[in-house]
């Protein structure tokens, strides 16, 4: 049973609320069966939309780039603000920052508006995964912040993913320069000790293991690997060879969305 | 930044004027009877709804309103009813402005402004729905919903956007069926989309800001909000009765223009009442 503290600056509920408890669908969570009929290696479809959405009035107070992020159900909102004055600051390099949070309704159960342990190390992981593709050098003294929000989840790892694909658009959107995008994607091994890509939650629940990665494609670089559970070492090794295919692939529909906004961009200045 | 010099006179580029003088930038416009944007003046941005945007609530509305755009989630769960109200479920409403929708807010604890709109809005939509229709079995089990609306891009008039996504979402509720088991007291929910929250009226916001103290504009972007003295809010019923009119600012609106305000939030009461149909 939860107990919700009472928040002075909210509107508080009932003191003691629980989830009423719901089926459970049982899913047979196996590579070659997937509940919504996709093969192993795919990835779910891909959308995303950077910058605002109409580009007159735009107030000074927008961010400098931001980005619109779905794979399948997942939903993620990225706001990028710099390079600018902060509280931290490094006279040599600049400082990449990262808040990540999310919405009370966004995981199947009740979220809490207070920032918990989780998206705390969430919001490092990204923060880890993605500043060694920015150029931090060309921005002493200044601070690079990102500000992400999860709208709606659909698997943890997965979600991560798409939080640095994300925060990877909206860096090119603000104008910071980078090395290179950053392209992450999940697994997790099935039952018959398959590797199954971007798992949904319930996939995720029935999994003995799950591995992200997170990747700079044109230069081939590794910028970030968690793996939660049992392998062998080969099985960690085929992990590692198959998400870099896959995470070339998610890198391709970066790039390539990039470009077309970038080609619409020129369009409507015209 | 282009500068050059003519006659003694320095020009800017538009955005650079923009930046280093976004008061005056503004007054050119409204002298000239326009607004930056191309709206008229009374006119109200275009809404843009989708109802049922969010899988993991119960309840859930995505309103976009130019650069404004606001989501609203609302969780279902149970919990033992107040001993005064037996049968009344609780319904909380918490309006989130991160600092991803602008550099106005930090990060931590809510703004004074997000604050305010909370406690606005809660206040409005309080009576505005059946609270009785979320009770599962008087004096034991009853709903609690909370109603989470939060800020994607900020762009002004945030108070507008969040009680039309409120409203949209609040429709959008579909509560499971549930069984209380008698001996255990465990509330076991079965199909989902059974019962629906009774709502007594809906709401239909319309903002006014009296800008530069002299020109009142419908519906203000941010950029007119920074300069806004005065604003007044307009919210009306299904049957364009008034349920509120709340004016904020020390900037002064005439008995006559407050009237006409009242008159074109019924103009944009039939606009949300479309965008909510479709």
């Amino acid at each position: 049973m939860s107990t919700n503290i009472i928040d002075r600056r909210r509107i508080n509920g009932p003191q003691r609320s629980v989830e009423p408890i719901y089926a459970k669908p049982v899913v047979a969570f196996s590579g070659d069966g997937r509940a919504d009929g996709r093969l192993p290696e795919s990835v779910r479809p891909i959308f995303m939309r950077t910058g605002p959405i109409s580009p007159q009035a735009s107030s000074a107070a927008s961010p400098s780039g931001s980005a619109y992020y779905e794979q399948g159900r997942i939903r993620i909102s990225c706001a990028i603000y710099g390079p600018r004055q902060g509280r931290k600051a490094n006279p040599r390099m600049g400082i990449f920052n990262c808040e990540f949070k999310y919405a009370p309704f966004s995981c199947s159960w009740k979220r809490s508006h207070l920032k918990t342990s989780d998206e705390k190390e969430i919001g490092l992981m990204l923060e880890q995964a993605v500043s060694p593709a920015i150029r931090l050098e060309v921005y002493p003294k200044a601070n690079v912040d990102a500000f992400v929000t999860v709208i709606e989840s659909d698997g943890k790892a997965a979600t991560i993913s798409a939080a640095i694909n994300c925060i990877s658009a909206a860096l090119v959107d603000a104008g910071i320069e980078l090395y290179d995008s950053v392209a992450a994607c999940s697994v997790a091994l099935s039952k018959d000790l398959q590797w199954v890509f971007d798992c949904t939650q319930q996939e995720e629940d029935a999994a003995s293991c799950s591995f992200l990665m997170a990747r700079m494609p044109s230069v081939d670089e590794v910028t970030y690997l968690l793996q939660h559970g049992k392998t062998t070492p080969k099985q960690t090794a085929d992990a590692i060879h198959v998400c870099t295919n896959v995470s070339t692939q998610v890198y391709a529909v970066i790039c390539r969305h990039l470009k077309e906004t970038l080609e619409g961009k020129n369009e409507s200045d015209q | 930044m282009s500068q050059s010099e003519k006659s003694g006179q320095i020009t800017f580029a538009m955005q650079t004027f923009e930046r280093i003088h976004p008061v005056e930038f503004q007054r050119r416009f409204l002298t000239q009877n326009t607004r930056l944007s191309g709206r008229e003046f009374s006119q109200f941005r275009a809404l843009h709804i989708v109802k049922g945007s969010i899988g993991t609530a119960q309840g859930s509305a995505t309103v976009r309103m130019g650069n404004t755009i606001m989501v609203c989630g609302i969780k279902a769960e149970v919990c033992e009813p107040d001993v005064k109200r037996p049968k009344h479920g609780y319904l909380t409403t918490n309006v989130e402005l991160s600092p991803m929708c602008s550099a106005r807010f930090r990060p931590g604890p809510p703004s004074e402004e997000a604050q305010v709109a909370s406690e606005h809005i809660h206040r409005l939509i309080t009576p505005s729905v059946d609270l009785t229709s979320l009770c599962i079995e008087e004096n034991k089990v009853v709903w609690a919903l909370s109603a989470d609306i939060v800020c994607i891009k900020y762009d002004g008039n945030v108070l507008d956007a969040a009680i039309v996504a409120l409203v949209a979402a609040l429709e959008n509720l579909k509560l499971p069926e549930v069984k209380v088991d008698p001996a255990t007291g465990v509330v076991e929910a079965g199909a989902e989309g059974g019962v629906q929250l009774g709502i007594v009226r809906r709401l239909f916001p319309a903002t006014f800001a009296l800008v530069d103290d002299n020109y009142l504009v419908a519906d203000a972007d941010d950029a007119e909000e920074q300069m806004t003295s005065a604003s007044l809010l307009v919210v009306l019923d299904d049957q364009g009765q008034m349920v509120n009119v709340w004016k904020r600012g020390a900037g002064i609106i005439s008995r006559d223009t407050i009237a006409k305000c009242v008159a074109a939030a019924a103009t944009r009461k039939s606009e949300i009442e479309h965008a909510l149909s479709t």
